[in-house]
């Protein structure tokens, strides 16, 4: 590998000293001056005819400056996916009906919150409860209650489907008929919390130019605008979304938020700045949650444990609108077939409308259920079989420049050696047995290890699908680095400082980043589908590398030597060979200035994956190219069991993760941390708890998030399957959101290694485990009953 | 809605006096905030539960979500603006910078002085007292690892006079 200077390194965070003092500045911390108070008035229902709105008293009251519903809206629709087959379900403020609890009805603007707050009061809103249905196997019978009448329909006996994903290859009744053993289970995952600390925020400005602009804590400035303009009918032109520091998203600050609309509309109708923060509470009840699913999971093998065929059904509570329902069972077939060889298969998920909250992605975004389900499956079929866990794995494990049935290659995939790395680094299999023998001991406290393992997409096509770097050299030599990515805390800026400070040779400390503004920053993918630092990075990476092309013409010019005998370091450009002639970068780019009739230097670099692909893959047919690149992890969880209270508590997990080239150590180390952290919540405690469409605990008081207490001892083994290289496009893959998955289905199978309890629901509650200990205690007893 | 009469008071905050005309009802955080612009201070749970909105009163860490204003006339409050001294960082902030200990950063402000309230009561903790210390100010990002070892660090750099 050749010396690399500052890619590869853990430089330390670009923005930490402003984070550390507090300087940083959020959406919740602006002000502008005349800044008004915004409010939302919701539903209390969660399926309902609007029959009337009087809004008058409330428009009355001094110190309100503007009131709107529907009526003031153009009533454009939008969704997360808008296409022909799943067109736009939702309209930001509800028109006529009201289909969950918090729908969003009308927005007031005050001078303050108590003024807001009376105001929200006095709006009168006349209701006609309708029938509501909360569970999505209810709503797909024929009685159920139809939420949206004139969605275009999959052709389904079943109700209330909002989308359908069905693929499938080979001969799947040979296989089954072919199979040793066949196994079907069914697994249930919770609706979790995105948990972020900053509330959603917006700060809306439409000033008398006729501009919008709009602050808001999201996860990409390029799709709020694009979803701004369209449901406020103003052009591209006219909407202006611009960076704050983001106090976290994890996937809940994708798609537009109608406080963001309403804010917006509020700000167009007084041309008053407006700000627009929810309580906690609101968050909980209102925003936008993690996609719980149902995976029906039936898979035969053959006797030497090699997978022969796989059936799976996935069923998504989509909530009242598609949200990213229809996305996420796509998603979920490409999380079964990515890891490991399913020769034959034949998928079917759907996505149900029910009277619940609106669905958001959530980090992992259908990973961590699937990987669940088919993980404890995995270890319930070696164990019939009497394999190993590892060994199950290792025999099915893709291998490196494998084929997917969609066409994409896993390229230089390491799932294998995570698997062999992280079995040894943990002595895997001498403690999975230690755990069974100690299972019939009299210790109270028995401890168990479990494997789970992911392959994670790598950026794909959605909205805007590219991403676009411009690199400019200023006089000194500084460098300018402008991009449209937002960084939401997991330190894209520092990465693509990183990079470009690689290509130019310039320290990362002299290149400064003006990001994420859709009027002054060139197009960016966004902080999501997990492809920034691939699409971004390399985008990054072209732009300083033609920046560099320039200046070395021009110090060829001043050196009277050719491009080709140039070379460089520490900012200065010197010919081989001849090191007396030499040029400093900031003479160079004067020279550029001065002699090219004022031309300074700028590179500007382009990038999009899959660029022969017109568009994304289909999501009903899973047809199409899904990604260029797919990291693979292996996570090793070890766990200690309280038999008496049901308590588990997990104390260590170990991950070997590909992620291709590690561009900075320490923030890969912090991606993996929080995703231990965030599986762990799935895994022991958080689950929002819903009655009639209500979040009933609505505040991290009654929702346990893990705390410092709760600390999991992490250890991480990098295998690295790419190399980075000058002027070479890279295939660095995902890291941010793929290890949930990990360590959720490695804690759940370390919990039936240690208790023999395999719970199919998560997460696993004290009670849960203790109502498995008590059934296999019920089966010992019935079974001696016998015997005796 | 009937409104309380505002009252004048006076807040020695970062070493500075304010003087500042508030309704009774008003939290710490809310003057801090809207009044002052010391926006360092954040606010997330609304209940005393996540701990970002954690200032030190009199070097002890309080939530300021769930005490009034009127309450703490005439004590020391240090928010996060207080700490370093013109641009050089704080030793515990140079140490959460350095060693990736802040993601988002969100909760790093009230993390850090609970770290300091910490350090200067108890200068060699073991990891079991910082993980009690911080365990009422909630972190999404980071799982806590690396916070926990770069709070060590910072009071073993305290310990080594660095």
């Amino acid at each position: 590998m050749e010396n690399l200077l500052y890619v590869g390194k853990s430089v330390p965070r670009k923005d930490g000293p402003l984070k550390a003092t507090g300087r940083a500045q959020y959406t919740v911390d602006l002000s502008l001056p005349g800044m008004l108070v915004g409010k939302v008035l919701r539903s209390p229902y969660p399926h309902a005819r609007i029959l009337s709105i009087d809004t008058s008293k409330a428009n009355k009251l001094p110190g309100v400056k503007a009131v709107v519903t529907a009526a003031d809206s153009l009533q454009i629709k939008h969704g997360f996916v808008e296409t022909p087959r799943y067109p736009a379900d939702q309209y930001p403020l509800a028109v006529d009906t009201v289909r969950h609890v918090g729908e969003d009805v009308a927005g007031v603007a005050a001078i303050d919150e108590d003024t807001a707050e009376e105001a929200l009061s006095l709006i009168k809103v006349e209701y006609e409860p309708l029938p509501a249905v909360f569970d999505p196997e209810e709503a797909m019978k024929p009685e159920a209650p139809e939420i949206h009448p004139n969605h275009p329909k999959a052709n389904e006996p079943y109700r209330n489907i909002g989308g359908k994903t069905e693929t499938g290859w080979g001969d799947l009744e040979k296989a089954f008929n072919e199979s040793y053993l066949i196994r079907e289970d069914k697994y249930t995952c919770q609706m979790r919390a995105h948990g972020y600390l900053e509330p959603q925020a917006t700060v809306a400005h439409f000033d008398y130019s006729g501009k919008l602009n709009v602050w808001t804590s999201s996860m990409g400035v390029f799709i709020k605008r694009a979803k701004l303009a369209k449901t406020l009918g103003l052009p591209y032109g006219q909407v202006r979304v611009l960076k704050t520091y983001v106090g976290g998203a994890f996937g809940g600050k994708i798609d537009l938020f109608h406080h963001e609309y309403i804010s917006a509309l509020l700000s167009m109708k007084c041309h008053l700045p407006v700000k627009i923060v929810y309580s906690r509470e609101e968050v909980f009840k209102a925003a936008r949650h993690g996609q719980p699913l149902i995976v029906q999971i039936k898979t035969g093998v053959a006797k030497d444990g090699a997978i022969l065929g796989q059936e799976i059904r996935t069923i998504n509570d989509s909530g009242a609108y598609h949200g990213s329902g229809v996305v996420v069972i796509f998603l979920a077939w490409g999380f079964a077939m990515a890891p490991y060889r399913v020769p034959n298969m034949k998928y079917e998920g759907y996505s149900i409308y029910t009277n619940n909250l609106v669905r958001a992605p959530q980090r992992g975004h259908g990973a961590p259920k699937m990987r669940f389900a088919a993980e404890s499956q995995f270890d319930m079929i070696a164990e019939e079989l009497g394999i190993d866990p590892i060994e199950f794995r290792l025999r099915n494990a893709r291998k490196p420049g494998e084929l997917l049935p969609n066409g994409d290659s896993v390229k230089n995939f390491g799932l294998i050696e995570c698997i062999t790395r992280v079995d040894h680094r943990t002595d895997f299999k001498n403690k999975y047995t230690a755990a069974i023998r100690e299972r019939t001991t009299d210790s109270k406290i028995k401890r168990g290890i479990g494997i789970g393992t992911t392959a994670y997409f790598g950026g794909s096509l959605i909205y805007p699908n590219s991403s676009s770097v411009i690199v400019k050299l200023n006089d000194d030599a500084s460098v300018s680095l402008m991009t449209g990515a937002q960084d939401i805390g997991q330190g894209c800026e520092t990465v693509l400082c990183q990079i470009a400070a690689e290509e130019l040779g310039v320290p990362v400390d002299e290149v400064q980043v003006y990001a994420a503004d859709t009027e002054t920053t060139p197009v960016d993918i966004g902080s999501w589908i997990s492809g920034l630092t691939y699409v971004t990075g390399n985008a990054t990476k072209k732009a300083a590398a033609q920046a560099m092309k320039k200046l070395l013409v021009v110090a060829a010019e001043e050196l009277k030597a050719e491009v080709k005998d140039l070379a460089t370091h520490h900012k200065e450009i010197f010919v081989n060979h001849s090191p007396d002639r030499r040029i400093s970068y900031a003479q160079a780019i004067a020279a550029s200035i001065a002699k090219n009739r004022g031309d300074s230097v700028i590179g500007e670099g382009h990038f999009r994956t899959m660029k022969d692909e017109p568009t994304h893959p289909s999501l009903a047919t899973a047809k199409g190219r899904w990604t260029e690149n797919y990291s693979s992890y292996a996570t090793v969880a070890e766990v200690e069991v309280d038999t008496e209270t049901g308590l588990v508590k997990i104390l260590k997990a170990t991950t070997a993760h590909d992620c291709g080239f590690p561009l900075n150590p320490t923030l890969v180390e912090g991606q993996i941390d929080g995703q231990v952290s965030m599986g762990q919540g799935h895994m022991l405690t958080e689950e929002l708890r819903v009655e009639k469409g209500c979040v009933i605990n609505p505040s991290f008081l009654e929702y346990k998030m893990p705390c410092a207490l709760d600390m999991v001892e992490t250890d991480y083994i990098d295998v690295i399957t790419e190399k980075y290289q000058k002027d070479h496009h890279y295939h660095t893959k995902e890291v941010g959101e793929g290890y949930v998955s990990g360590t959720v289905a490695a804690v759940a199978n370390a919990v039936y290694n240690a208790t023999g309890v395999r719970l199919k629901r998560t997460p696993f509650s004290p009670n849960r485990v203790l109502d498995g200990l008590e059934q296999i205690q019920q089966k010992e007893r019935n079974h001696d009953g016998k015997n005796a | 809605m009937k409104k309380l009469p505002k009252q004048l008071i006076s807040l020695k905050v970062n070493g500075y006096e304010y003087e500042v005309a508030v309704r009774p009802n008003r939290t710490l955080l809310e003057v801090l905030r809207e009044d002052l612009r010391l926006t360092g201070t954040k606010e997330g749970c609304d209940d005393g539960s996540c701990g970002t909105c954690t200032v030190l009163l009199e070097g002890v860490p309080l939530r300021a979500c769930l005490c009034l204003a009127v309450a703490v006339q005439g004590k020391e409050v240090t928010t996060i603006e207080g700490l370093a001294e013109g641009d050089q960082l704080h030793p515990i902030q140079r140490a959460f910078v350095d060693h990736g200990a802040i993601q988002c950063g969100y909760c790093s402000p009230g993390m850090i002085l609970t770290a300091k309230a910490l350090l200067d009561t108890t200068p060699a903790p073991t990891e079991q007292d910082i993980k009690l210390a911080i365990s009422g100010n909630f972190c999404r990002c980071t799982g806590y690892n690396k916070i926990v070892r770069a709070i060590k660090i910072a009071s073993q750099n305290a310990a080594g006079g660095k």
